[in-house]
């Protein structure tokens, strides 16, 4: 993505800095500028009343970009925009989310989606991106699970293209168990390393011994038992 | 004065030259060779012991000692070599006698010998490292005698020809084989174990090898073992009486080797007579035996060890599995205890009470006790019924006797919490009832239970005992303060306290108005001298006594439950009562009221009440009546009191739950302590930990222990180390 470019198109009335080429000594002025920008885009979609972009809002913008509202990238947008309720962008976080990932126009930001994408991949933050989501569905103020119905949607939606064969045994051996009605964050967590650490689908080098979460325990006999 | 010429005397050395008879070593030695042979010829009585000592002294003096020696081991050998010879001649058995002879004589002649050349031996044989005389003369003996090709075999085949005879049961002439082995014996140990012990060693494992062999194909296992034990002390009578002490071990471990060890696994596996039935026919002497010959060899005793142990086993298991005997608990836990002091008597009467023994013995019951998950909730009901009828008559002694018995059943229990559950649900049963047959057999048990467990276990126990004796006292103040309430009714009330008592739904009826204005000043009463306290009345749990009239007169007394007199109380202002106007006015729970009237119109010998129709179940349209024709031939009739049964399958369901529920926090408060104190733990050794912190209790589940450190995790108690995901981090 190219850097932000100072654009100035007219000289603002008493700006006191000295003009040059190079984009920061201007920055106070760009930034004005810029955030301008990103206030404008902000305001194209948010609800004049609340002064946030609420749900539908963000169909909007998601139309706009091209993206299905259900699109794993709005996640990851989020996650960028470390937004704190699902479904709602506020001003600063639009704000902050934006400047991090230098877009101030929607053209930008389409393109910037997929070195947004690379960027989650990167081990770190897909850690950092995988908690989020599920925090991120937290609805409830002293909320800790989520009902297996989200879970199973959110496996899919974060982890199944890498993942399929593991995800859709994981849905369904979610669905016919009665053990756990809820899944907190912490198995949420071991589903992850379950994921990238144990070979599938035969399972071998699961240790049922080790401090796996018993759902896991029960899920890899439940496997087993089906492929005997 | 002038030079006298003095004579001066002077002594001189004698200088003329002394002249040593050149011939004189020779002829001293010719007179010291005679008198040798004199010895050795039986006619020392004609010497003269100083003159030969001069002799030899002077020989030794004039440095004559090497002619001397030499010429003494010249005329002995030879001597020796005639006596060899004459040996050799013996014909049969005179063989032996004859050596023995020869060897006295060779003795007394050496001895003999010995003091005349004594000032050899101490001055000329030291300096020039010769062999002493004694000495060189069992050496000389040695090596011409004894080791002389035609006498060395057909001595030591003589020797073992006499013990083998002797082992086959002929008499022989021990002395005469004491005398020759201790021969062998003073010519050197190396003589006696190379000349006889080993081959006897040999030849012994030989014969044995044959003889077990013989035995075991036509004994059974406990006159095989008492063949050997006899054989083994054979041999030990043998080493007493004429042979060398050291020997001994070494013929007892050949012994012990080809008879026991070799046998050992057959022996003990053997059909019918094997280690398995002598158990079983109790025994005693072939246990006892096998037990002390095994204990000589290596793994002896491990192998009777484990056969008892998977015997055992095998028996507990059955025992405890078999569907007949859990239908009696009281037989069930007899059973058990009869096993044990069955056992308990083998290993203190026939395996000297050894401590692996008891071991083992006590790790068999741990085993197969806990087989049976309802062995705690029966030890329970064994012990309520002693306490309620068993015990009646019995002495202090015996009762602390069958106490400790069941005390000792009780440690083997892994899930030691559920008998607790059950011991309360009883205990508090015996108590209201009144039931107990002794305060102090039911103390001593709560004691011996504390010392086994500790206050905690015991603590409500004694909470009850406790409201018992309250309750009594309260009960006379209340009366106390209400005399004029002496005339009606009488009321006792145990007031229960909630935390010490099993819980129980509290489910009110409508009491009679009578009763319930005397509940209600009871209530007051209390409250006046509590305040701060809450009563509920538990009619589910009482008994009251009725007097009643019937149809042609004939009276009773009535001991009832409280329900059931609530129900008979109705019919004094009505003769004809349907189910449903029974309900409604009582307000009993259907089930309860349904057994209630059952027990009152369908039981013979108890039907105070009539009923229509008169099927056996209560339906709900039925309808009751007193039953006028009510007769029974005592004045005193008990309907229905509440007696501890084993549990119905709900039941024991519910109480399977509670307990399962109360574990758990049990579980969570284990956890928690070790992460507290380890702050950094990983997984395998938390559980381990955990358990071993519960054991005393109960045997944790480590997959319920899983479940509980994931809901310590969810509750921020704990957290999973972010690097390694094998440990626990405790969050403070």
């Amino acid at each position: 993505m190219p850097p932000r470019a100072s654009k100035r198109k007219t000289a603002p009335p008493n700006s006191s800095s000295v003009t040059s080429s190079d984009g920061r000594s201007v920055f106070s002025k760009t930034k004005t500028k810029g955030l301008g920008k990103i206030d404008r885009l902000f305001n194209s979609y948010a609800n004049s009343s609340s002064g946030e972009i609420d749900p539908d809002g963000i169909v909007a913008l998601c139309s706009d970009l091209g993206v299905d509202h259900t699109d794993v990238r709005i996640l990851m947008l989020a996650w960028k925009l470390k937004a704190a309720k699902q479904g709602f962008f506020t001003q600063d976080e639009w704000r902050t989310g934006m400047k991090a990932l230098r877009v101030d126009s929607l053209s930008k930001l389409k393109k910037v989606l997929p070195e947004l994408e690379i960027e989650v991949g990167k081990p770190l933050n897909y850690e950092d991106f995988y908690a989020y989501a599920f925090r991120y569905c937290l609805t409830e103020e002293k909320q800790k699970s989520l009902d297996i119905e989200s879970i199973c949607e959110l496996l899919n939606l974060v982890l199944g293209a890498q993942f399929r064969p593991q995800v859709d045994s994981l849905i369904e051996y979610l669905k016919v168990q009665s053990d756990y009605k809820v899944i907190n964050l912490d198995q949420w967590k071991n589903f992850l390393r379950f994921v990238q650490e144990i070979s599938f689908p035969d399972l071998e080098n699961y240790d049922s011994s080790l401090a796996w979460p018993l759902i896991l325990d029960n899920f890899v006999e439940w496997m087993r038992e089906k492929h005997s | 004065m002038s030079n006298q010429k003095k004579r001066n005397f002077q002594i001189e050395a004698f200088k003329h030259r002394v002249v040593v008879d050149p011939k004189y070593a020779e002829k001293t030695w010719k007179i010291l060779e005679h008198a040798i042979h004199e010895i050795y010829n039986h006619n020392a009585s004609g010497l003269s012991f100083e003159e030969l000592y001069r002799n030899a002294y002077n020989m030794v003096l004039h440095k004559f000692g090497e002619k001397l020696y030499s010429g003494l081991v010249t005329t002995m050998t030879a001597h020796l070599k005639e006596i060899s010879k004459s040996i050799e001649a013996a014909q049969g058995d005179l063989f032996l006698e004859e050596l023995n002879r020869k060897w006295n004589d060779h003795n007394k002649a050496l001895q003999m010998i010995r003091d005349i050349l004594m000032y050899m031996d101490r001055t000329y044989i030291p300096n020039s490292r010769k062999t002493p005389v004694y000495e060189l003369g069992l050496n000389l003996w040695r090596d011409n005698i004894i080791h002389s090709g035609k006498i060395q075999s057909r001595l030591l085949s003589t020797l073992l020809e006499l013990v083998h005879r002797e082992r086959t049961g002929e008499v022989i002439d021990r002395g005469l084989m004491r005398n020759t082995i201790k021969m062998l014996m003073d010519l050197g140990s190396s003589v006696y174990q190379d000349d006889f012990e080993k081959p006897f060693l040999e030849v012994s494992a030989e014969f044995y090898k044959v003889e077990s062999q013989k035995f075991i194909e036509c004994c059974d296992c406990g006159d095989y073992l008492k063949k050997a034990e006899i054989r083994l002390n054979e041999e030990i009578e043998r080493i007493a009486h004429y042979l060398d002490v050291k020997s001994e071990a070494k013929i007892t471990n050949v012994v012990e080797k080809e008879m026991i060890a070799n046998h050992m696994t057959r022996l003990v596996h053997m059909e019918n007579s094997g280690l398995v039935n002598m158990l079983l026919d109790d025994k005693y002497e072939d246990l006892g035996r096998m037990y002390n010959l095994f204990k000589r060899v290596p793994n002896g005793l491990s192998m009777i060890r484990d056969v008892m142990t998977s015997h055992l086993r095998e028996t507990g298991k059955q025992l405890v599995t078999d569907a007949e005997s859990s239908k009696d608990p009281v037989e069930f836990v007899q059973r058990l205890l009869d096993e044990r002091d069955k056992y308990d008597k083998i290993i203190c009467q026939a395996f000297s009470n050894a401590k692996t023994f008891q071991n083992a013995l006590n790790s068999s019951f741990e085993y197969f006790i806990n087989l049976n998950s309802r062995s705690p909730e029966f030890i329970s009901l064994f012990v309520d019924d002693k306490l309620r009828k068993g015990l009646k008559g019995v002495s202090e002694e015996d009762v602390e006797i069958i106490l400790d018995k069941v005390m000792m059943l009780f440690r083997y229990l892994q899930e030691k919490d559920v008998f607790e559950k059950y011991y309360k649900q009883h205990l508090a049963k015996r108590l209201l009832s009144g039931k107990t047959v002794s305060d102090d057999a039911e103390r001593s048990l709560i004691v011996k239970l504390k010392t086994e467990c500790g206050y905690q276990f015991t603590s409500k126990l004694e909470g009850m005992f406790t409201d018992m004796k309250t309750s009594q006292d309260t009960m006379q103040g209340f009366y106390a303060n209400h005399i004029e309430l002496a005339e009606g009714p009488t009321l006792v009330v145990q007031v229960l306290t909630t935390g010490s008592w099993p819980t129980q739904p509290t489910i009110t009826c409508n009491l009679p108005t009578e009763m319930a204005a005397l509940c209600e000043k009871f209530r007051s009463h209390y409250l006046g001298t509590h305040t701060g306290r809450r009563l509920s009345w538990q009619t589910n749990m009482g008994t009251a006594d009725i007097k009643a009239t019937f149809g042609k007169g004939q009276k009773h007394e009535l001991n009832v439950s409280t329900y059931q007199m609530c129900v008979l109380m109705l019919f004094n202002n009505a003769d004809r009562l349907s189910y449903k106007e029974i309900e409604q006015a009582t307000e009993i729970p259907a089930s309860d009221l349904k057994r209630c009237l059952q027990s009152m119109a369908c039981v013979k010998g108890k039907n105070v009440l009539r009923k229509e129709p008169m099927s056996k179940d209560i339906g709900t349209d039925d309808a009751f009546f007193v039953n006028d024709k009510f007769t029974s031939k005592f004045y005193k009739v008990k309907i229905g009191t509440v007696v501890a049964q084993k549990e119905s399958e709900p039941e024991k369901l519910e109480t399977r739950q509670r307990v399962e529920e109360d574990r758990k926090p049990q579980i969570e408060a284990a956890i928690v302590r070790i992460m507290k104190s380890r702050r950094v733990l990983d997984h395998n050794n938390v559980i381990a930990e955990v358990t071993k912190q519960l054991q005393s209790r109960f045997l944790a589940n480590p997959t319920e222990i899983k479940k509980r450190i994931e809901s310590l995790i969810e509750r921020e108690f704990l957290e999973r180390d972010s690097d390694d995901r094998k440990l626990y981090r405790y969050l403070a």
